[in-house]
């Protein structure tokens, strides 16, 4: 099967600093991946140079076979990309910013159309669909993200800390659409978080990055046969204080 | 660059705009009242003051020595003067509110009658404008009595009035009424419309860029398949669209507020006052030279802001950006600047002197053109400037965008 997210050999220098280092894995359809690392650990850059944010020093990513740095724009159409950096539209409305970046992406109207209609349904945005984005809780805000993200039905979504700062009923709803994209649409999804519990629960595959460097990929289970640890928090621990 | 996608970054920036209720009073609605109200209470208040200045009274201390000479019933026939026969001291005249003095020397009569010179002297405040007012009445009222005796000693001495004038030097003003209205507009309007257009585009650009970084939606774009080039094109002419429509609406506000200006203060001839030597070609080019004016001052706008990180850093922007027009503009109206083929390569200048140009109706097509290019030319690498600082990867990273860093690649 092909990889629908690759990174090969990433690498990015901040003026000396190397946020990554030779970060190489695969994503492939209907898999759910993890990015564990603690903060400054280059999970981020990582993330903006598979999203093309970021052009890595050395190295090339692909998104749905496509370089992101080679043919930009064919792999951002198949990219949905959300990081606790991006906010939304404070004078719009939730489906004028989904019809927005629909339209943005080149979705055919009709299509758009139903699309929006879906994901409002989905997400239930129709409780507050007639606020402008400045006035929705942040949960709601986050809600009308991740649609943002997939208003263009991308075969690979990155997500940066989806569930960081929301209750456990808006982290729950976000989790349970991460599964069903993933294992019922059959996208490539990579979520970086920092809560384990969700990873243990969701992910196929765990991807631990530390000071840059790619830690470990495989699955949760195969990493505590590794360590010789019970649970993915101990395994974790010791990889990252080894 | 695909045009839907320009259009639909635009649409949206536009929907934005028309929801900020702070941005709307602030580029379009304050200036419409304002201009109106501000220039009527101007009128009024100017009105109030010209009449006070030609009907109230101001005491004129003559010496009582005075009383026989015809300048006491010349000063007496003026209804503004209060014409009191009293020795002052010229130092006490400065602490009488509203009084002049005026004394004739001594032997008035005795030097006329030798064919001398008498001698009258007026003491008063001339930081005082009601003063100086009645100082030039009281000028004219005792010079035209000089020119009375002086014309019975030329009858007297048989001489014609010539004697004392070899040359009659006279002066004739040729320059019609509108060209003469269209000088004086020529010389502030440009300004004005400079930085209403100025204004007008830099609180959007200021919004649509540093705002977005700030508000953190900028990213969201730049992960989307756009080329840096079609956001910039969207942004760019949100911004013009808005330093258009906020140009205009001050423009017409000034006017209106002008013309109701001139209307109170000319008893209703407003309509002579207002005649310009403007042309249907003089419009043309002048509607030209403002659409391309807002072009570069969005452009530049735009670009300078971008390098901000926040509203408020982008806000301190404003002012030194305000002072490179502002000057400028200044410049152009110093004594013979002229639209040349070199003053129209310099950017703001030209299009301050070009705009004065046509208000005069005295304009070179050829030095028209010269700025048309230029001002297209300095437009093109302002947002060719901002392409660079869009495309740099310290606006992700939320960095300073250095100026060395400003040609590599995200």
């Amino acid at each position: 099967m092909q990889a629908l997210i690759e990174a090969r050999g990433l690498s990015k220098d901040f003026g000396g600093l190397w946020a990554a280092r030779d970060v190489s894995f695969q994503v492939e359809a209907g898999e759910i991946v993890g990015m564990l690392g603690p903060n400054g650990a280059g999970k981020t850059t990582t993330l903006r140079i598979l999203s093309g944010l970021l052009t890595p020093t050395e190295g090339e990513a692909f998104v749905g076979g496509h370089s992101m740095q080679h043919a930009q724009q064919e792999a951002r159409k198949g990219l949905g990309f959300l990081t606790g950096d991006m906010d939304l539209y404070r004078r719009l409305k939730p489906a004028e910013l989904l019809n927005y970046f629909g339209r943005l992406y080149e979705v055919p109207e009709t299509t758009l159309k139903n699309r929006v209609a879906q994901l409002m349904n989905a997400f239930h945005i129709h409780e507050f669909g007639d606020r402008f984005c400045e006035k929705l809780s942040t949960g709601q805000k986050q809600r009308v993200s991740i649609a943002r993200t997939l208003v263009h039905d991308p075969k690979v979504v990155i997500l940066d800390e989806p569930t960081t700062g929301l209750d456990i009923m808006a982290s729950e709803f976000i989790l349970k659409f991460i599964r069903s994209m993933a294992k019922e649409e059959g996208k490539a999804v990579i979520f970086s978080t920092h809560h384990l519990d969700e990873v243990e629960r969701l992910c196929d595959k765990v991807l631990v990055i530390h000071t840059g460097r790619l830690v470990y990929a495989g699955t949760p289970a195969d990493l505590n046969a590794q360590t010789g640890k019970n649970t993915l928090a101990d395994s974790f621990f010791q990889l990252v204080n080894a | 660059m695909r045009s839907h996608i320009i259009g639909t970054i635009f649409r949206k920036e536009m929907l934005e705009v028309l929801r900020d209720k702070r941005m709307l009073f602030l580029v379009i609605l304050m200036p419409f009242f304002l201009y109106p109200v501000m220039f009527t209470m101007i009128g009024y208040v100017g009105k109030s003051q010209g009449e006070k200045l030609d009907t109230e009274k101001v005491t004129v201390l003559l010496n009582p020595e005075a009383e026989s000479t015809p300048i006491y019933d010349s000063l007496k026939a003026n209804a503004t003067l209060d014409v009191k026969l009293e020795a002052f001291e010229q130092t006490a005249i400065d602490t009488m509110k509203n009084t002049i003095g005026v004394l004739v020397g001594d032997g008035y009569q005795s030097s006329l009658d030798s064919n001398r010179s008498a001698t009258v002297t007026i003491f008063y405040d001339s930081s005082k404008d009601l003063l100086e007012e009645r100082v030039s009445d009281i000028k004219t009222s005792i010079e035209q009595l000089s020119q009375n005796l002086l014309l019975a000693r030329l009858n007297d001495q048989k001489l014609p009035q010539g004697f004392v004038k070899p040359i009659d030097l006279r002066e004739q003003n040729i320059a019609p009424q509108d060209r003469v209205i269209g000088k004086i507009m020529g010389r502030f309007l440009p300004m004005m419309l400079l930085l209403f257009i100025f204004t007008g585009c830099i609180y959007i650009a200021i919004d649509i860029t540093a705002g977005e970084k700030e508000r953190r939606t900028l990213q969201t774009l730049f992960t989307a398949p756009l080329k840096v080039s079609e956001i910039i094109a969207g942004k760019f002419l949100a911004t013009y669209t808005v330093g258009l429509v906020s140009a205009t609406m001050n423009v017409l506000s000034l006017l209106v507020a002008m013309y109701i200006q001139v209307q109170l203060l000319s008893g209703g001839k407003a309509d002579e006052a207002f005649s310009l030597p403007i042309g249907p070609e003089g419009w043309a080019w002048m509607a030209l030279i403002i659409v391309l004016a807002t072009a570069f001052m969005a452009a530049i706008s735009i670009a300078v802001v971008l390098l901000a990180n926040s509203y408020k850093e982008a806000q301190s922007y404003v002012s030194p950006l305000m002072m490179i027009i502002i000057i400028p503009a200044l410049m152009s109206q110093l004594p013979g600047m002229d639209l040349t083929a070199t003053t129209a390569m310099i950017p703001i200048l030209n299009i301050s002197l070009a705009i004065g140009a046509i208000f005069q109706g005295i304009f070179n097509v050829g030095h028209i053109l010269i700025v048309v290019f230029f001002a297209l030319l300095y437009a093109g690498l302002a947002l060719y400037l901002a392409s660079l600082t869009f495309g740099n990867e310290n606006v992700v990273t939320g960095d300073k965008v250095k100026f060395k860093a400003l040609f590599s690649k995200r």
